[in-house]
C-alpha cells in the first residue's frame, strides 16, 4: 500500500518535475512544451468557464447514460446466459466473436447509421460497456460454488434467499470488476466518437486544440480528463477491494 | 466432418443472399448496411488502393508491435525482479492504463504530425502497458526457490534472466502479448481514421465522407482481417508455450 | 579429515525494528565422504545454516571452510545443493535439466551428455532422460534434481528436506535409494529432516539444534554397520536413539 503511493508520488514528481526543468532551461522549444505553470493557469481558468465546462458536462453525460444503459442490460444478459446454460452454448461463440473484435474501428459505421450526435455517442459508449460487464457477469455468476447453494438449499432457503444472500455478495467482487472495466472502455469508446465526428464534448475540444497546435490549452485538457478518469477508476477499484473483502469475511460465517 | 462444412457453407450463402436481398429491397437502407454486391463492387474498383493502405497500416502496426514487445518485456524484466521496485511501479502503470490514451493522440498529432510516426507511437504507447503489468507479473509469480537454484549453480545474473526467469515468465508474457497487440492495431487503425495522411483507417474514414458505404465496409472488413489474424497467430503462440504452462506447478 | 569446519557461526535478520537471532554460535565439523544430518524444531535455524554453507547469505559472525576455503559465495564445483522443491525447468526434458548447470559452463556437449546420462542412470531414470517435468511424479523430479545437483561433481552436496513433500512410502524409497547413490558416488552428504526416523537410518552423524536462537546441542554417532536395511528402523535401539533426540528436542522447547 505504502509503495503503491511512494511510486505514484515518485512518477509525478518525475513526470512534473522533469517538465519543469525542461522548460525552465529551455532544453525544448516553448511551442512544443508549454511552462507547466502556464498549462495550470489555463487548466484553472477552464474550472470556471462556462464553455467548458458545458462540454465537460456533456460529455459525462453521455458517458452516464451510455454505462446506465449498458450496466443493468449486461448484468441481466450475464446472469441470464449464466443460468441458463443451453442459451450459453448459443450465444458464448457469437460474445467472444464480438469481444476479440475490436469495437471502436466500427465507429465509421456507427456514423453512417447513426449520424452525428447524442444518440450516436452512446450507443457507441454502450457497445464498448455491454460486451465487457456482460463476460464478468456470466464469469460471476459462474463462479459461485454450487457446494455454497446446495447448503443453502438444506438449509431450508427460499428462492430468493438465496438469490440476496448467496448469489448476489458472490457475484458482486466480478460484477463491480467487469462495471470497473466496462466504464474505463465507455469512456474511451464516447471520447473517441467525438474526437472523430462532433461538434461538442471535451473529446471534440481535445482533438481541435490538437489540429490547431494550441498546445497550452490541449495539454491542460488531457490533464484534466486524466485525473477525472483515474479518479473514478481509482474510487471504482476501491469499492471492489472493499467488497472483496467484506465478501471473504462474510464467506466465512 | 464434411457434412458439417457443406451445410455451414449453405448456410453462409444463405446468409449472404438474405443480406443481399435485405438491402436490395430497400428494407436497411444502403447507406447504413452495404449490400455483398457494393461491397465487392468496392473491392473490384479501388482494390489497389486499398491494399496500398493495407500495406502502409502493417507496416506501422508491425512497427509498433515490435518495439511495444521489445520495451514492454525488457522493462516488465527489470522491474520485476525488485519486489519493492514492482510493488511500487505496477500500481503506477495501472493507474495510467485508466486513462483513455486515445486522449493523447491530438499531442503526439502536434507533436509528430499526421505521419506514420504519430501512428507507430500511439501504438506502442497503447501496447506498452498490458505486455509491462503482465511481464511484472510473470516475474514476480516464480517461486524464490528458483533464484537460489540459480545463484546455486553460479549463474550470472544475465543467464539467469535470461535462460530461467524469461522462460519462466512466458505464460503470463504471452497473455499480455495478446492484450497488447490486439490493443496495437486497434491504436494503429483508429489513429488513422483520426487524422492522417494515409492508412487504412484514413481510406475507410474518406470514403466514409463519400457515403460510399460499400468502400466502408470493404475497408472494415480488411481491418477485421488484420485484427483476427493477429490475435489468431497469438492464440497459437499462447497455445504452444501453454503445453507445459499447466502443470507448471506439479499437478501431475 | 574434516571437510567442513563451522565456526561460531551467528546469524542476526534485521525485520523492522526488531532482531531476529536465526543461529547463536554454532560449531560443527563434518569428515569427508560422510552422510550427516542435521534434526532440530520447526523453525529452529536449519534451512538459514545450510543458506550460509551454501554461501547464499553470509553469516553475521564466524565462518563456515569447505576443504579450508572459506565459503562467502556459492561454490558450484564444490558445493551441489537439492531443495525440498525440485525447481526443474519446465520446459526442459529431464536430461536437459541434469545438463542445465554443465551447460552454463559450456562443457563440451558430448562430454557433457555421456556424464548427464550416467547421473541419470544412477538415480534410476535412464528411461525417462526425454520425459518432461510434469510428466513425472514427485519422487522422479527429486530424483533428477538430485542427479543434477551431482552434475558438477562437487565434493559436497547439501540438502534441504528433499524428501518432505512426499508421502511416506515414496519418503523410504528415496531414503533408501539416496543411500545407494551415496555410496556408490562417495560424497559428503549434509542433509536436513525434520524426520528423526529418517535422520537416524540415513547418517553416519546426526546433530541435533536447539530451537531459536539455533545452537548444536548434541552429536550422536550413528553406529549401525552398512548397508542399511530398513528393519533396523523397528529395533530397540533405534528406538533408543530415537527417543534420545526427541527428549533433547523438546526438553529445549522452553
Amino acid at each position: 500500500m505504502g509503495a503503491a503511493l511512494a511510486g505514484h508520488l515518485i512518477f509525478a514528481a518525475v513526470l512534473f518535475g522533469g517538465w519543469e526543468i525542461a522548460s525552465r532551461f529551455a532544453l525544448v522549444d516553448a511551442s512544443f512544451l508549454p511552462p507547466l505553470a502556464h498549462v495550470c493557469a489555463i487548466l484553472w481558468g477552464f474550472l470556471h468557464d462556462a464553455a467548458f465546462l458545458g462540454d465537460l458536462e456533456l460529455t459525462a453525460t453521455e458517458v452516464a447514460v451510455a454505462f446506465l444503459i449498458a450496466a443493468p442490460l449486461a448484468i441481466s444478459s450475464g446472469f441470464l446466459l449464466g443460468e441458463r446454460l443451453h442459451l450459453a452454448e448459443t450465444f458464448n461463440p457469437v460474445v467472444h466473436l464480438v469481444l476479440a473484435v475490436p469495437q471502436s474501428i466500427f465507429l465509421p459505421v456507427f456514423i453512417l447509421a447513426f449520424g452525428i450526435g447524442f444518440l450516436e455517442k452512446v450507443l457507441f459508449g454502450i457497445t464498448h460497456a455491454y460486451f465487457i460487464i456482460l463476460v464478468n457477469s456470466f464469469a460471476a455468476v459462474r463462479s459461485i460454488p454450487p457446494a455454497l447453494v446446495a447448503a443453502a438449499r438444506v438449509f431450508g432457503a427460499t428462492r430468493s434467499q438465496v438469490y440476496t444472500r448467496i448469489y448476489l455478495p458472490a457475484m458482486l467482487p466480478l460484477i463491480l470488476t467487469g462495471l470497473r472495466l466496462g466504464m474505463i472502455l465507455c469512456i474511451i469508446g464516447v471520447l473517441l466518437a467525438e474526437m472523430y465526428a462532433s461538434r461538442r464534448g471535451i473529446g471534440r475540444l481535445i482533438f481541435s486544440w490538437g489540429e490547431s497546435y494550441q498546445l497550452p490549452e490541449l495539454m491542460a485538457g488531457i490533464l484534466i480528463v486524466s485525473i477525472l478518469t483515474i479518479a473514478v477508476n481509482e474510487a471504482m477499484r476501491l469499492l471492489e477491494l472493499r467488497v472483496g473483502r467484506f465478501y471473504r469475511s462474510a464467506a466465512g460465517s | 466432418m464434411k457434412v458439417r462444412h457443406i451445410r455451414m457453407l449453405l448456410i453462409a450463402a444463405a446468409a449472404v443472399a438474405a443480406w443481399e436481398l435485405m438491402v436490395q429491397s430497400g428494407l436497411v437502407s444502403p447507406i447504413i448496411l452495404a449490400a455483398p454486391s457494393d461491397i465487392a463492387l468496392a473491392a473490384k474498383k479501388d482494390g489497389a488502393v486499398f491494399l496500398r493502405a493495407l500495406l502502409i497500416s502493417v507496416t506501422e502496426i508491425g512497427m509498433a508491435i515490435v518495439i511495444a514487445w521489445t520495451l514492454g518485456i525488457i522493462f516488465g524484466l527489470i522491474v520485476g525482479s525488485s519486489y519493492l521496485v514492482a510493488a511500487a511501479t505496477a500500481p503506477v502503470l495501472s493507474s495510467i492504463f485508466a486513462i483513455p490514451l486515445i486522449i493523447l493522440y491530438p499531442l503526439l498529432m502536434a507533436w509528430l504530425g499526421v505521419g506514420p510516426l504519430s501512428k507507430v507511437v500511439f501504438g506502442v504507447l497503447a501496447g506498452f502497458f498490458p505486455i509491462a503489468l503482465n511481464t511484472i507479473d510473470g516475474v514476480r509469480a516464480i517461486d524464490r526457490g528458483y533464484f537460489n537454484f540459480a545463484r546455486s549453480i553460479g549463474a550470472t545474473r544475465l543467464e539467469t534472466n535470461v535462460l530461467i526467469v524469461l522462460p519462466l515468465a512466458l505464460p503470463a508474457i504471452v497473455s499480455g502479448l495478446r492484450v497488447g497487440t490486439g490493443l496495437v492495431v486497434i491504436g494503429v487503425i483508429v489513429t488513422e481514421m483520426l487524422a492522417s495522411l494515409g492508412g487504412l483507417g484514413y481510406v475507410i474514414s474518406y470514403h466514409r465522407s463519400l457515403f460510399d458505404t460499400g468502400h466502408v465496409y470493404f475497408g472494415m472488413a480488411l481491418a477485421l482481417l488484420i485484427a483476427f489474424g493477429v490475435n489468431a497467430a497469438l492464440t497459437r503462440l499462447d497455445r504452444r508455450i501453454g503445453h507445459w504452462r499447466l502443470r507448471e506447478r506439479g499437478e501431475s | 579429515m574434516p571437510i567442513i569446519e563451522v565456526t561460531g557461526l551467528a546469524k542476526e535478520f534485521r525485520s523492522g525494528r526488531a532482531v531476529v537471532h536465526a543461529l547463536r554460535d554454532v560449531t560443527f565439523c563434518v569428515d569427508e565422504r560422510r552422510f550427516i544430518t542435521l534434526v532440530g524444531p520447526s523453525g529452529c535455524g536449519k534451512s538459514t545454516l545450510l543458506t550460509i554453507m551454501a554461501g547464499l547469505i553470509s553469516p553475521t559472525r564466524g565462518e563456515a571452510r569447505i576443504e579450508g576455503a572459506l565459503i562467502t559465495a556459492p561454490m558450484p564445483d564444490r558445493i551441489g545443493m537439492v531443495f525440498q522443491d525440485p525447481t526443474l525447468l519446465p520446459w526442459k526434458t529431464a536430461l536437459a535439466n541434469v545438463e542445465f548447470p554443465l551447460a552454463l559452463r559450456h562443457v563440451d556437449p558430448a562430454a557433457r551428455r555421456k556424464r548427464c546420462t550416467e547421473l541419470l542412470d544412477l538415480v534410476g531414470l535412464s528411461e525417462f532422460a526425454d520425459h518432461y517435468p510434469h510428466e513425472l511424479s514427485g519422487g522422479m523430479r527429486q530424483r533428477v534434481a538430485i542427479a543434477r545437483g551431482l552434475a558438477q561433481d562437487p565434493r559436497l552436496i547439501l540438502m534441504d528436506e528433499p524428501f518432505a513433500a512426499l508421502d511416506e512410502q515414496m519418503r523410504t524409497r528415496m531414503g533408501h535409494d539416496l543411500l545407494e547413490i551415496w555410496e556408490k558416488t562417495g560424497k559428503t552428504i549434509f542433509f536436513i529432516t525434520h524426520s528423526l526416523t529418517e535422520a537416524i537410518y540415513l547418517s553416519d552423524t546426526v546433530l541435533v539444534m536447539s530451537a531459536r536462537p539455533g545452537r548444536i546441542i548434541d552429536t550422536l554417532a550413528i553406529d549401525f554397520p552398512r548397508p542399511r536395511d530398513l528393519d533396523i528402523i523397528g529395533s530397540e535401539s533405534f528406538g533408543r536413539i530415537r527417543n534420545r533426540i526427541w527428549h533433547l528436542i523438546s526438553e529445549r522447547q522452553e
